[in-house]
């Protein structure tokens, strides 16, 4: 049991996050400044968001490829928008979320309640939003307000604002777990029909997971922004595939029913950091996909590992 | 004896209404495309014609190639997300080989052919024997044969294609383009394959049931392998086609192709869950989608709305190619006759 709970607790890839991290200050000691560490979270903070967003529809079996299109579209509207100051940063986060949130909705109900396969419905969606982000913001550019490239990529009282929200999505995965709806959402993942049978709105679950995983995306494109402070009718594209290795470095198993969110922000702090720490060992950038491709597959294989021993305990 | 001839009975009307729905689907696509290419007549006399039906026939014909075998993986419920890059490196290869020179052309196809198999077998290999999911193997494939391209040609592939091959591709045999009569061909013998021999009926069975299929004696694995080996061999074979079109091969060049080739395959009817598969409806599907998105370059309409609506008629394609849409649809057949 308690191998299971290590496995399902993200601890492993915490680990492998220190390990990762003593190796790259070894190599590159400027890294330990405090100014170099709130740089690599500012540079994680999309992908770990989008990440955690997409680990919400993988837990419940389904699959969102609509990452792409949701940041590329929330990231040329946060781009075109001109609203200054705190209360502008404000505005602006609560349009994002609404077009995510609307972007995730429409993928819930075509997935859920209209019975589409989730991978063909949200390719048609990134398509769509892909297409609407042209419409917005025709080539890179756009305004991002001072306060948002300064205030949100720097700290708090010491803390760097990247750390605390994706604390704060830990905690948000920390509390929704123990909820019901959390519950419903890792049994969904496990076995839709036993879950059906049990009583659980399958078709309301997966509709919110989608939800979830649009605001999840959107916070992503907001954050993304206020980073690179432009916007780009692409900015999504990187995302697509890292934010699915992000989730296999997790450990969240695709076909749903086991991984956390957590991890899954974790996995992705680790890829950004395996990025820095390839570049400042002088590992040719040519290389750098081939390296992190076979990561991913021995991670994928070490959490299948881990399975395996935790499946055979459980029957003996 | 009597209750188990009932049963085979059953199961013959259902295998009947499966067909029905999948012809209906393929049906519903042709003639949607050949609305679109007459139809698109009405909007400028400059297109509609017999001319732009051949371009959209040409351009299809690399698509149709790397659907195939995308059809095949989506059939056993994988997906191949190494599409992008095994063009790549079919590209890379051929020009690097070739020199630009037609020595030796009868093993460098072969060989490239072989070697991308063989990559596509590696992840077949990684799917179903260290069970890794598809998704995860094939994207990490991708990543790591394109850093090898991207490595081995430092950023810039050299060399050009055979100039046979870019003859080929120029040539025309009564009006007709060369690709595209090598494409008819590619579809007779792919829809043999899948639809008409023993390894497509397979492979079928693969996708409907892995444990059925196991219990029936079918090397399920090796059938799954084989899959992805041939997807990897058409998208490289894609890639080689490319490079003799442009007349040389980029990094980027597999790209556009990726998610194309996902959406023909959903288009055309089979069903991304697997074992519902339909060779020829896939083609429908490239058709239409290279129809509309040179309809709308033609058109002059912007980048971005070309894509909403491509996203916009995948989107509704889907809607409705749903089992439920051709249940109530084969009802109302019923009712009226």
């Amino acid at each position: 049991m308690t191998i299971k709970r290590i496995a399902d607790s993200g601890l492993m890839i915490m680990v492998i996050y220190i390990l990762i991290f003593a190796m790259y200050g070894a190599v590159q000691p400027s890294a330990l400044s405090a100014y170099s560490i709130q740089g690599l979270f500012n540079n994680s903070l999309p992908l770990m968001l989008a990440a955690a967003g997409a680990t919400f529809v993988i837990l419940q079996g389904g699959f969102d490829l609509s990452v792409a299109g949701t940041i590329s579209l929330v990231n040329a509207i946060v781009a075109v928008l001109q609203f200054d100051g705190a209360l502008g940063a404000i505005g602006m986060l609560a349009i994002a979320l609404t077009v995510g949130i609307l972007v995730g909705a429409i993928n819930g109900f075509v997935v859920a309640y209209l019975k589409v396969q989730a991978i063909a419905a949200t390719l048609a969606t990134m398509i769509i939003c892909q297409g609407v982000a042209l419409l917005i913001l025709r080539a890179p550019g756009g305004y991002v307000s001072d306060f948002m490239t300064y205030e949100l990529t720097g700290s708090m009282s010491g803390i760097p604002v990247a750390i605390i929200i994706a604390t704060l999505v830990a905690l948000l995965w920390f509390v929704f777990r123990r909820t019901n709806a959390g519950r419903n959402l890792l049994a969904v993942g496990q076995d839709a029909k036993a879950a059906e049978l049990s009583g659980i709105n399958v078709a309301r679950t997966q509709f919110f997971s989608f939800i979830w995983a649009g605001a999840l995306y959107a916070l992503a494109a907001y954050f993304l922004a206020a980073l690179t402070s432009t916007g780009s009718p692409s900015a999504g594209e990187p995302f697509l595939l890292l934010t699915f290795a992000a989730v296999a470095l997790g450990g969240t198993a695709f076909g749903g029913g086991r991984g956390s969110v957590t991890a899954s922000l974790l996995g992705a702090a680790t890829l950004v950091l395996m990025q820095k720490l390839l570049f400042s060992v002088g590992v040719s950038s040519f290389y750098t996909g081939m390296i992190q491709g076979m990561i991913m597959v021995l991670a994928v294989l070490f959490s299948g590992a881990v399975q395996f021993v935790v499946d055979r305990r459980n029957i003996i | 004896m009597n209750q188990s001839y009932s049963t085979a009975d059953k199961q013959d009307t259902r295998q009947a209404q499966r067909f029905s729905s999948t012809s209906i689907a393929v049906l519903t696509i042709y003639s949607l495309v050949v609305l679109m290419i007459f139809g698109s007549r009405l909007v400028s006399p400059s297109l509609g014609g017999l001319s732009q039906l051949m371009t959209v026939l040409y351009l299809s014909s690399f698509l149709v190639i790397c659907a195939f075998g995308q059809g095949l993986v989506i059939m056993v419920r994988g997906l191949d997300l190494s599409v992008a890059s095994m063009i790549t490196l079919g590209g890379v290869l051929s020009t690097t080989f070739m020199q630009g020179t037609n020595e030796g052309l009868y093993f460098i196809i072969p060989g490239i052919l072989l070697i991308s198999a063989l990559v596509g077998g590696i992840s077949g290999f990684g799917i179903t024997r260290l069970s890794i999911p598809p998704f995860i193997m094939t994207m990490a494939m991708g990543l790591i044969v394109y850093s090898v391209c991207l490595g081995f040609t430092e950023g810039t592939p050299r060399g050009f294609p055979a100039p046979i091959l870019n003859a080929f591709m120029q040539s025309k045999v009564f009006g007709v383009a060369l690709p595209i009569l090598l494409m008819l061909i590619l579809i007779v013998i792919f829809t043999t394959l899948q639809s008409y021999s023993a390894f497509g009926r397979k492979l079928n069975a693969v996708g409907n049931n892995p444990d059925a299929a196991n219990i029936a004696g079918i090397t399920v694995k090796r059938m799954t392998i084989s899959a992805y080996a041939i997807s990897a061999a058409c998208s490289a074979l894609a890639g080689v086609l490319l490079a003799a079109y442009a007349n040389g091969a980029t990094l980027r060049m597999g790209d556009d192709y990726l998610l194309p080739s996902i959406a023909a395959v959903v288009v055309g009817g089979s069903s991304i869950l697997g074992g519902r598969g339909n060779f020829l409806g896939t083609v429908g599907g490239a058709l239409l989608l290279t129809t509309l998105s040179s309809m709308l370059s033609a058109l002059g309409v912007g980048q971005g709305w070309k894509t909403v609506l491509e996203g916009v008629v995948i989107l509704v394609a889907l809607l409705m190619l749903r089992e439920q849409v051709f249940a109530s649809l084969q009802s109302m057949f019923k009712r009226s006759s």
